[in-house]
């Protein structure tokens, strides 16, 4: 069989790598937990251990999946994210998911544009969708930060969730929003950080 | 930019009339179909939707990475066209590694069955290395019975899952009785 490659994505905090049998008690302890409730979760074992084999077999399917979000100098994983698409998916989607505890460092945000530059300029993807829970404040905050607006003309998965359209590549490409992204993403990562030749009140 | 190690790497072959290989999205409509039939009753099913056929496919593959066996896309030799899986299954929940068949409706009647679970028996012996293996079989799926006592399998207990329930443990001859 024609085996699919994982690359290996590198931002400044994070290393993003295909998920491997090590990732699982992570994994498993996420899905066991009240964070999955958007996601399907919480999941008994059997469900959990099927899903993560499916989140491995997926790459070979179709060619792009979900990394794991390992903090680069730790190696500690904290969240998934990637591209996603099951049957049934209307569109391909960009998935996230952070740990429980690793929440508000902005890890998300450097993971999913991270990402969704790698998937535009490296898979050719014209743009992408969000399927989120209307109830799920942090992720649609998330998808707001990331230029994403609610389509409430795109078909969604089960009618229970909003499609949010991610920015194509032409509208994120040397744009204002591109800088606002990349400037939030340098204050996560040095808080005192004061861009140079940048106006600043 | 650096590349990962591949996914997984299923060994693929052929034996007797069969061939065994890595599932692969064109398997899809003919195991959705099988997922979302009465036949798939005998493990946890009906599933109806395509998004539970799909993850299950995916399941397939990524069963290899994460336990380093798993199960096959049986096909015809002459035409590859799939006619169910069998192999090894060791998910969560599970009370040992056991094969585990699964026919779509055109396969039956043929002894397809009975074959790919000799192998995947003789692969758990042979490759693997492995002294002994079970089948778990619903209590109402009589046929799956039949086709373990068939196979030499004698019953060995029982295991309560907490989602598909009551499973009959069927353990198999080990590979010095055969």
């Amino acid at each position: 069989m024609g085996h699919r490659d994982i690359p290996l994505l590198e931002t400044k905090r994070l290393i993003l790598r295909g998920p491997t049998a090590e990732d699982y008690p992570d994994f498993k302890a996420t899905f066991a937990s009240y964070r999955s409730r958007f996601m399907g979760g919480p999941l008994t074992p059997y469900e959990t251990w099927m899903l993560f084999a499916a989140e491995i077999g997926h790459w070979e399917i179709r060619g792009f999946g979900m990394w794991m979000i390992h903090l680069k100098e730790t190696d500690e994983p904290v969240g998934m994210v990637g591209g996603w698409q099951p049957s049934q998916w209307p569109e391909r989607e960009i998935a996230w998911i952070i740990f429980p505890g690793k929440g508000g460092k902005g890890y998300a945000l450097e993971a999913v544009d991270c990402c969704r530059r790698y998937l535009y300029s490296v898979k050719g993807w014209e743009g992408a969708v969000s399927y989120l829970d209307p109830k799920d404040l942090d992720s649609v905050r998330l998808a707001e930060r990331l230029g994403c607006t609610r389509d409430d003309a795109a078909r969604t998965i089960d009618n229970n969730d909003s499609a949010y359209r991610h920015p194509g590549p032409a509208a994120l490409a040397n744009s204002q929003l591109a800088d606002g992204i990349a400037l939030e993403i340098a204050h996560y990562r040095d808080p005192l950080f004061r861009p140079e030749g940048w106006a600043i009140d | 930019m650096t590349v990962q190690t591949p996914v997984t790497a299923i060994p693929e072959f052929e034996a007797g009339r069969l061939r065994y290989r890595a599932p692969q999205m064109d398997d899809f409509e003919p195991y959705h179909a099988f997922c979302a039939s009465e036949r798939s009753r005998g493990v946890g099913g009906p599933y109806p939707h395509r998004a539970q056929a799909f993850e299950r496919l995916a399941g397939l593959i990524g069963h290899w990475a994460l336990r380093g066996y798993g199960r096959w896309m049986v096909a015809d030799r002459e035409t590859d066209a799939p006619l169910g899986v069998v192999g090894i299954l060791y998910p969560e929940d599970w009370p040992e590694p056991e094969i585990a068949w699964s026919l779509f409706a055109e396969a039956e009647g043929r002894g397809i069955a009975y074959e790919a679970a000799q192998v995947a028996r003789r692969y758990a012996y042979e490759t693997l290395g492995w002294s002994t293996i079970i089948s778990c079989v619903k209590p109402e799926n009589t046929r799956s019975a039949a086709l373990a006592r068939r196979l030499g399998a004698r019953p060995d207990g029982h295991h309560d899952h907490p989602m598909i329930g009551r499973l009959h443990i069927w353990r198999h001859p080990g590979p010095e009785a055969l």
